[in-house]
């Protein structure tokens, strides 16, 4: 046994006080010569089984009741071998939710500084020669230190200096991590402490039952650890944030208008009424406006900007008025471009109006050419047959559209093939001029060639069927996710009365739109560099009235455009991911320089991958913002950009109740403390034994009534 | 020569003066008196006439009759006589007791000796005093004169309580030193075991002697006021001692103490004796003259 408050144990020398008042007042005796002494005798001798052995009993008693109290206020906790000298060395494996929920503001600082106070009580508490290791747990989760270590004063420190700006939770390869370091730790009494605020955003799924299969390994090794979850949470719920910017295109011309849709989130019970929204371009405010958005529901407001200068430029929407600013702003990347240039190949076409095969295409691509207005396009077409492909026809081309053609020679099929896998984008349409033996022998090449799939036949409806038509889900592909919420351009209104059957997505194929007869509409499938992209009907209204739809212009455009633009960066990333651009061949040599968003220049170094793709990356992006790229030392050099976001799911402050983080944690096999003081009581009853005071205070409780009682019982006898 | 007034003061003699004490039984006096006597003699208050028989007092003749009837009657009286009563004081070390509030018990018995033997000498009869402890130390016969109640007062003024009490052994010794019926007044604390006290209270009164018991009591004896840690020392035996919490054991000795009580008056009751309480916190005449006054009524 051992004591928390050993001192007060001095309290039990109060235990002289009864005994001394007893000695003291038998001393002190008066002598009374008594006449009825045999009254008295007799009186005795009756009462001769309770008075003396009562006496007594009422003496050790009230002797018991000192030492009983200071006993409980001494704190006993009940230990075998832990109090013996190096026993009580603990390893302990702290799991730090640094996803940048925890920069939420609340009475007593941020949850992070609370966590990093807590951390810091419960080191002082491990014994000499203790050793620690840290896992930061937002995505990604990596480790404080390479190694565990014996310097628990530093880690404190060292947790300071790490910017909690992680994505969400990754639990799973958190826990991997976790069973990685355990075997590195020094003592068998290992613990693993997990400190987070427990939003549903991030606990959500394991809270509804879902598993945590490292979690579990860990649990099921021979001699596991002990694990406790550790609430440390801000008390703010009301957050404003921007959740997502959505330019209406992957890249646009100098001087063309680009549109911002941007979505302000209101998470919490608090209205926010005439907030100031800013847009920025490469860090400058452009213009302000105001949005209101009531409690618990998000606004959306479209801005609009043209650029005068090509490159990668960013926009960044702002809003102000919130106590969390990380998750005020957003960024994109737009690329800007003098013009994007794509070769429509069209195979055998009709004399009628719009009975080309590439007619609507040119229409859709360059819609401000084909009306004669005054506004840019930023896609220039150019139209050749099918025959007409020779050498060089590709080059200066990022994108090329086969619309309906029969059949190409071997020497047009092997530019096509070098043009993609250089990076070109190919989309090949289908129709009835097609000679579908040769698609199958020659571009797909059982899967090995250019077409994504094999084609296994057509597909129609007959007369007095209703026609098929898009099926109605929600886009994931880059290219149409503009389309989950573009109102008035419905993809579903197309309807299709032939096609042809697109079989064996396999692969790195993937569908990007598919019929309601469960036929894939476009597939698409890397290759190289470059990417083909397969549409199961015909650019022209000949088997579908998709081109006479308001959705085809902006989908042909996008489609250009994705091809056109995938090799350059993403227009925003999640924070924490590495940022990779990749670069000329001829570039290995220089020198390049990154500023992050808080004016931090480093240098960067050229690499090869093994395709011979020159790159550089920089894994840092923990703070969300501009990232800039440029080579050093060249005066009016290109700069490059791109931009990281923290994920919106961290915006969502609502934590779980507690109830269910407690169901949550005793379902994993951990236990779960609300606060340090009850981690500390918990950790203490696990390292040094249980606390006793709670039976001593019930027995002085016993003892108090028992004195009572024979006090009574002796004056009454 | 010891005074009354060394024992009583004026105001209780004033008190005392000219209170009845009667015998309730017929006593064997030698003088007229107001207690019947049982023997009938020539007295003022006529019994009965019966034949003459020979030996009887020819004085004794009612010549009216033998002068109507020619036949010898005697005349026969109820004879009245004084009283013979016997004070028994115990001097045992138990009525030695001073008691918390400073009266000492035997002082107080003393006194009831005294007022007794005042009383009954006022009256014409005749007073005894015998004091004891486990034996008896002094025995003064019964007389009448004025004079033998001084001796008497003498005798209680050299009394000094001490000694162990063995008040039944006394008593059946008493009974047969005390041939004559008479009133015994017994001034005891009766500190002793009430079966014997009672025995030998029944065995004198077959002889035909009236008892009246009075009870000498200190306050403390009855209420058992001690608080602290006390060693009580036999007043009579200094080698019987207890170290004790008076509190601890105060309840149940007021139990034995009722039941000890409730013994001895059922005893007494028995055997037509009379217990008087004395405690010595109260006034000593009003408890004597409150009994006297009872007494007269029943």
């Amino acid at each position: 046994m051992s004591f928390l408050n050993p001192i007060l144990l001095a309290g039990a020398a109060a235990f002289l006080i009864p005994l001394i008042i007893h000695l003291l007042n038998k001393r002190k005796v008066i002598t009374v010569l008594w006449g009825p002494m045999h009254l008295l005798h007799e009186a005795l001798r009756q009462k001769k089984r309770n008075v003396k052995m009562e006496q007594k009993l009422l003496l050790a008693v009230r002797i018991s009741i000192p030492i009983l109290l200071a006993l409980c206020l001494a704190l006993p906790v009940l230990s075998a071998l832990s109090q013996l000298p190096g026993f009580d060395k603990t390893s302990l494996l702290v799991v730090l939710d640094n996803s940048f929920s925890m920069r939420a503001p609340g009475t007593g600082g941020t949850a992070r500084d609370k966590a990093r106070n807590d951390l810091r009580q419960t080191y002082t508490t491990l014994s000499r020669g203790s050793d620690t290791a840290v896992i930061l747990a937002g995505a990604p989760p990596h480790r404080l230190t390479a190694e565990p270590t014996s310097d628990l004063e530093a880690v404190p420190t060292l947790l300071e200096n790490e910017p909690s700006l992680g994505g969400p939770l990754a639990l799973q390869d958190t826990f991997q991590l976790v069973q990685a370091d355990l075997g590195k730790l020094a003592t068998p009494a290992r613990e693993v402490l997990l400190v987070s605020d427990f939003k549903w955003s991030d606990w959500r799924q394991l809270a509804e039952g879902g598993t945590l299969p490292a979690l579990e390994s860990i649990l099921k090794q021979e001699r596991p650890p002990l694990v406790t979850f550790l609430r440390s949470s801000g008390d703010t719920e009301s957050n404003l944030a921007v959740v997502s910017v959505e330019p209406s295109a992957f890249v646009v011309a100098r001087g063309q208008m680009i549109a911002l849709r941007a979505r302000i989130q209101n998470h919490g019970p608090q209205a926010y009424q005439d907030v100031a929204v800013h847009l920025e371009a490469n860090g400058a405010r452009l213009r302000s406006t105001r949005v209101s958005v009531a409690p618990n529901s998000e606004s959306v407001i479209t801005l609009t900007h043209t650029f005068d200068a090509p490159g990668d430029q960013a926009l960044t929407v702002r809003v102000e008025g919130d106590s969390l600013p990380d998750d005020n702003a957003y960024s994109v990347i737009i690329p800007v471009r003098e013009q994007v240039n794509c070769l429509l190949v069209r195979g055998k076409s009709r004399s009628g109006p719009l009975e080309g095969a590439t007619d609507f295409l040119e229409i859709g691509l360059t819609p401000h050419q084909s009306a004669a207005t005054t506004l840019k396009d930023v896609i220039r077409t150019g139209v050749i047959d099918d025959h007409a492909m020779r050498d060089k026809t590709l080059d200066g081309s990022e994108v090329v559209i086969l619309a309906n053609v029969n059949r190409l020679n071997d020497r047009q099929v092997q530019e096509l093939e070098e043009y993609v896998q250089r990076g070109g984008g190919l989309i090949i349409f289908m129709g009835p001029d097609m000679d579908m033996r040769w698609y199958q022998e020659k571009l797909y090449q059982n899967g090995k060639g250019l077409l994504p799939c094999t084609l296994n036949g057509f597909g129609h409806v007959d007369e007095g069927q209703t026609p098929a038509r898009i099926l109605n889900q929600r886009h994931t592909h880059p290219a149409i996710t503009y389309f989950n919420e573009a109102r008035g351009m419905r993809l579903q209104d197309a309807a299709f009365t032939h096609w042809v059957k697109f079989d064996k997505v396999e692969g790195d194929a993937r569908p990007i739109l598919n019929l309601d007869r469960g036929d894939p509409l476009m597939v698409e499938k890397p290759r190289g560099k470059g990417r083909v992209i397969a549409v199961a009907t015909t650019a022209n209204a000949q088997w579908s009235n998709l081109p006479l739809q308001p959705a085809f212009v902006p989908l042909i455009q996008r489609l250009v455009t994705y091809l056109a633009t995938q090799n350059a960066a993403p227009q925003s990333q999640m924070c924490g991911t590495v940022l990779r651009a990749s670069l000329g061949t001829e570039q290995v040599k220089g020198n390049y320089e990154l500023k992050d968003p808080m004016s931090r220049t480093r240098e960067v170094t050229p690499r090869a991958d093994r395709d011979g793709v020159i790159f550089v990356d920089h894994s840092d992006t923990a703070v969300p913002g501009i990232y800039e790229l440029r080579a050093k030392n060249v005066p009016g050099a290109l700069v490059r950009r791109f931009a990281f976001n923290l994920n919106p799911a961290e915006s969502n402050l609502s934590a779980m109740p507690e109830e269910n983080i407690r169901a949550m944690a005793q379902r994993l096999g951990a236990s779960y403390a609300s606060s340090q003081d009850e981690y500390a009581r918990l950790d203490r009853t696990r390292r040094h034994g249980a606390e006793a005071w709670q039976p001593l205070l019930f027995a002085l409780l016993l003892f108090l009534f028992a004195e009572v009682f024979l006090q009574q019982r002796i004056s009454r006898a | 020569m010891a005074k009354l007034s060394d024992l009583l003061t004026a105001e209780d003699l004033v008190q005392l003066t000219g209170l009845p004490l009667f015998a309730r039984t017929v006593m064997e006096g030698f003088s007229t008196g107001q207690h019947a006597s049982p023997h009938k003699g020539s007295s003022v208050e006529f019994r009965q006439h019966r034949p003459y028989v020979q030996g009887d007092e020819i004085k004794r003749l009612d010549w009216k009759i033998f002068g109507r009837s020619d036949r010898f009657y005697i005349r026969e009286f109820d004879e009245e006589t004084n009283l013979r009563a016997t004070v028994l004081l115990d001097s045992s070390g138990s009525m030695a007791y001073r008691g918390t509030k400073g009266a000492i018990k035997f002082e107080h018995a003393r006194k009831v000796a005294a007022s007794l033997a005042y009383v009954l000498t006022g009256q014409q009869d005749a007073v005894g005093l015998v004091t004891f402890d486990d034996k008896v130390r002094e025995f003064i016969p019964c007389r009448t004169k004025t004079s033998h109640l001084h001796h008497i007062l003498d005798t209680l003024q050299r009394t000094q309580p001490g000694g162990e009490t063995s008040l039944s052994a006394v008593l059946r010794n008493l009974a047969s030193r005390l041939k004559r019926r008479g009133l015994l007044l017994l001034v005891s604390d009766c500190f002793d075991d009430a079966e014997r006290l009672i025995q030998s209270v029944g065995a004198l009164r077959k002889q035909g002697h009236e008892i009246i018991v009075f009870q000498v009591w200190d306050r403390d004896e009855l209420d058992f006021p001690f608080s602290r840690w006390a060693r009580f020392e036999n007043a009579e035996r200094t080698e019987d001692s207890l170290l004790l919490d008076p509190a601890a054991i105060r309840q149940r000795y007021l139990q034995v103490l009722q039941t000890f009580r409730e013994q001895l008056l059922e005893g007494l009751r028995r055997h037509q004796v009379d217990l008087v309480p004395i405690i010595t916190d109260e006034p000593l005449t009003e408890a004597i003259k409150a009994y006297l006054a009872l007494r007269m009524r029943q």
